[in-house]
């Protein structure tokens, strides 16, 4: 009898813990209040503002929530404004749209400000900006309304080939790539924003010169992203990760099939992919299932890749956003493994007992490290002739550690810290 | 009597009707094939700082414009080689000469340089064959191009449904059409045209940050024309008559095929095609530069003109496939799938396209296959 009770509660733990395993995020929903006006005048009014735009000119949207049927382009300005009556207040929804895939589609200017309003459900990416030198947004909400979904846009900030970009007490919500994407730009600094709901709430990409501190990231797949991929004009370096609220983002992945962020685990806090000259500091990391801080070599996502996508549908379906290049050999500017990644004092705290299971890193995890948690996690891939990988600032007793050693099958995986410590 | 009755009743119930009444007369008169055009109601604002606000202040035509007669031997017609598809309108080109100026030939495959004060004019129509219950050509718009302080400004002007005026029109418009079944369409096609707005202009006319006119190079004029007088090769012609320095012999000049002409090879016609519709954006300098995928007709490299290249950022452009080309393998090349889309997210060109060249999409999925 005694033997038959133990047998039920080992079971019933065992059905628990599989529970816990297997059961993974619903998708979020956001669903603000929307009453939106369709009405060709003010479409007009607002297009006829971006077309004749000059130099110094502040484009003032009107408060109200308003369907637009096209993309409204702003090219080769100085030092315009667009300007609206605050986050909710003044809304410009892209839903219906006919003509452009963007919302906000800005091009070769000089110091653009875009201020106090919300842009939202743009098929493509909500405010592009590209070639364009000082761009500043602030107070801006840039979304896709409704269940989260692959068929959400891109990117809901999407500054590309720029200087001077900054990024301040804005909010990107629901998309299907990067909320707050900054690619192949130099000084940049995205601040005290709110990313949620997102695929990658932050991301840095191929970018030079970056500050991102004081945001609040949550319920994404992956928390801040700092990415170098191949084949593109410039490579990341010097960025500093500090100050930043980074919690719950264990969001299932909905990224388009062979979209490069569809391999970030969901459960991930941050993941630096490639890159040089790294600092994280000042953090706090709570609740991330997966691993607060992981450390991995483009070389492990593409190896990844190709075991992710299955042999039968290849080579037709992999598709996507920023797609996984199997070409990165062939760019002899590009480095595939991180290095001078530093880490500081960051506060990690992790209640769940196991990783998701929806991704290899999950899966590596739940069976090396059982019941632990993983702070900060790294593939092992290392560039030879680099100074150094990674370091951290402080000793093993506040966080823990783990290092796969991936190419020799984990036989040298390893929770020492002691040997990775910056002096 | 009886007719003057009729005649106030009708025009009572037509002011009584107002505007839904013009709708219900266009019915019945079976006139639905354009709708959209400028009418007496348009309001326009003043773009003085802009350009002419009529297309007749400028002087190029001779009355009525909608003839589309040169009103002086300055304003010189042209044609190309192979021409952008849009929607399958027709397409009358002129170039306006300062008196006593004449441009330069650069090399076969760059735009000529032509000196200040030049305006490169392309009027688009339908032809009344083109258009379901229509007795005449109707003329949609005309694009302006010109050269002032050494830069080029790009001007759209949108006719009005009387046709007697264009206006400068800086918002673009759509235009409601019928097209006419013919050989390639069984039905009569409903669609929208759509002007561009001014901004639009840029995203296929901007190389490296400037506007530049993308059409008039020698190896596109290397061709035949009919001219008031003569019928001859349009280089020779612009040479002839001063309006063009510094042509190699014609012999040397390169020409680009014509993608509809079948007795040409299908590669080069292929490629010409890519070139015209695809290569102002999807070459070094165009807006298309972060895509990595090159398409003008001098590309030689298959990896750079797509053949097995992944996407960079195509988002749902992609369709799910993995390679821009697959040789041998259309049904699998985003590039094929792309052009047969009209969703804004998918759809290649980006802008100006709201009907599928069908015989576009027939000619690359050959050339595909044929790789």
């Amino acid at each position: 009898m005694k033997k038959i009770m133990f047998l039920l509660i080992f079971l019933l733990v065992g059905l628990v813990i599989l529970f816990l395993v297997l059961k993974s995020e619903p998708f979020p929903t956001y669903s603000p209040e929307r009453n939106y006006t369709a009405d060709k005048g003010t479409e007009q009014t607002i297009l006829s503002q971006f077309l004749l735009a000059k130099d110094s000119t502040v484009i003032e949207l009107p408060k109200g929530q308003f369907s637009i049927s096209q993309a409204l382009p702003l090219d080769g300005v100085s030092h315009v404004t667009i300007k609206g009556h605050g986050m909710g207040a003044t809304v410009l929804n892209f839903a219906g749209q006919t003509k452009g895939a963007e919302g906000l589609r800005i091009t070769n200017g000089n110091n653009i400000t875009i201020q106090d309003l919300t842009v939202e459900n743009a098929k493509g990416d909500n405010i592009k900006v590209m070639d364009t030198n000082g761009i500043t947004f602030r107070n801006v909400e840039s979304s896709w309304t409704g269940k989260v979904s692959e068929d959400n846009g891109a990117y809901a900030f999407y500054p590309v080939l720029c200087r001077n970009v900054v990024i301040d007490q804005c909010k990107a919500i629901g998309s299907s790539d990067a909320g707050i994407y900054v690619g192949q730009s130099v000084d940049v600094v995205i601040s005290n924003n709110e990313a949620l709901y997102n695929v990658a709430g932050i991301e840095s990409e191929n970018s030079i010169n970056v500050k991102i501190f004081g945001n609040k990231v949550y319920e994404n797949t992956g928390g801040i992203l700092v990415f170098d991929l191949p084949g593109l004009t410039q490579y990341g370096k010097n960025i500093e990760v500090y100050n930043n609220t980074v919690y719950e983002n264990n969001t299932s992945n909905f990224a388009k099939a062979g979209a490069i962020v569809g391999q970030v685990p969901s459960g991930t806090g941050s993941l630096v992919l490639g890159t040089e000259d790294v600092y994280f500091h000042d953090n706090s990391f709570t609740d991330n299932k997966t691993t607060s801080i992981a450390i991995a070599s483009y070389e492990l996502i593409y190896e990844l890749g190709k075991r992710n996508s299955r042999p039968e549908e290849a080579p037709g379906v992999v598709g996507s956003v920023r797609t996984i290049n199997d070409e990165y050999n062939s760019d002899a500017n590009y480095n595939p493994y991180p290095r001078q990644i530093k880490i500081g004092e960051n506060r990690f705290e992790n209640s769940y007992l196991f990783p998701t299971i929806n991704n290899d890193f999950g899966k590596i995890l739940l069976f090396k490290k059982p019941f632990q948690t993983v702070d900060v996690l790294w593939d092992g891939l290392e560039d030879e002739d680099a100074d150094y990988t990674l370091c951290f600032e402080t000793g093993g007793e506040s966080f823990s550690f783990y290092g796969l050693d991936v190419i020799n099958d984990f036989k040298n995986a390893t929770s020492d810290v002691s040997e990775y410590n910056c002096n | 009597m009886f007719r003057s009755i009729i005649v106030i009743s009708t025009l009572a119930l037509a002011l009584l009707l107002g505007c839904q009444n013009q709708g219900n007369v266009a019915v019945a008169n079976d006139y639905v094939s354009v709708s959209g055009l400028l009418t007496s109601q348009d309001t326009l604002v003043k773009y003085e700082d802009l350009g002419l606000k009529k297309l007749s202040d400028y002087g190029f035509f001779k009355q009525p414009i909608s003839q589309l007669i040169p009103a002086s031997e300055q304003v010189v017609p042209y044609t190309l080689n192979s021409p952008l598809f849009t929607d399958y309108a027709t397409k009358s080109r002129f170039i306006s000469f300062p008196e006593g100026s004449t441009a330069a030939y650069v090399s076969d495959e760059k735009v000529l340089d032509f000196p200040e004060g030049t305006v490169i004019i392309k009027n688009f129509y339908y032809t009344n064959a083109d258009l379901k219950n229509n007795d005449t050509d109707v003329i949609l718009e005309t694009r302006l191009l010109l050269k002032k302080d050494g830069e080029w400004i790009a001007l759209p002007y949108v006719w009005n449904e009387e046709q007697t005026e264009a206006y400068l029109y800086i918002l673009g418009k759509d235009i409601d059409l019928v097209l006419e079944a013919n050989d390639e369409r069984v039905e009569p096609l409903n669609f929208s045209y759509s002007v561009p707005n001014i901004n639009m202009c840029k995203n296929c006319h901007v190389k490296n940050q400037k506007l530049v006119p993308l059409g008039p190079t020698p190896r596109q004029l290397n061709r035949e024309n009919q001219f008031i007088s003569v019928s001859q090769n349009q280089l020779a012609f612009l040479s002839d008559n001063h309006f063009l320095v510094d042509l190699p012999p014609l012999s040397v000049v390169a020409k680009l095929p014509d993608y509809k002409d079948e007795s040409e090879p299908l590669d080069g016609r292929a490629r010409a095609y890519l070139d015209v519709n695809c290569a102002h954006c999807h070459q070094d300098g165009g807006s298309a530069k972060t895509s990595g995928l090159h398409l003008a007709y001098e590309e030689s490299d298959l990896y750079r003109l797509g053949v097995n290249k992944p996407p960079v950022a195509a988002g749902k452009g992609s369709g799910y496939l993995a390679f821009d080309i697959v040789s041998g393998k259309p049904e699998a090349s985003i590039l094929l799938y792309r052009m047969k889309h009209l969703e804004p997210d998918i759809v290649m060109p980006e802008i100006g396209k709201n009907l599928v060249d069908t015989e576009g999409v027939a000619l690359i999925e050959s050339w595909i296959k044929s790789l």
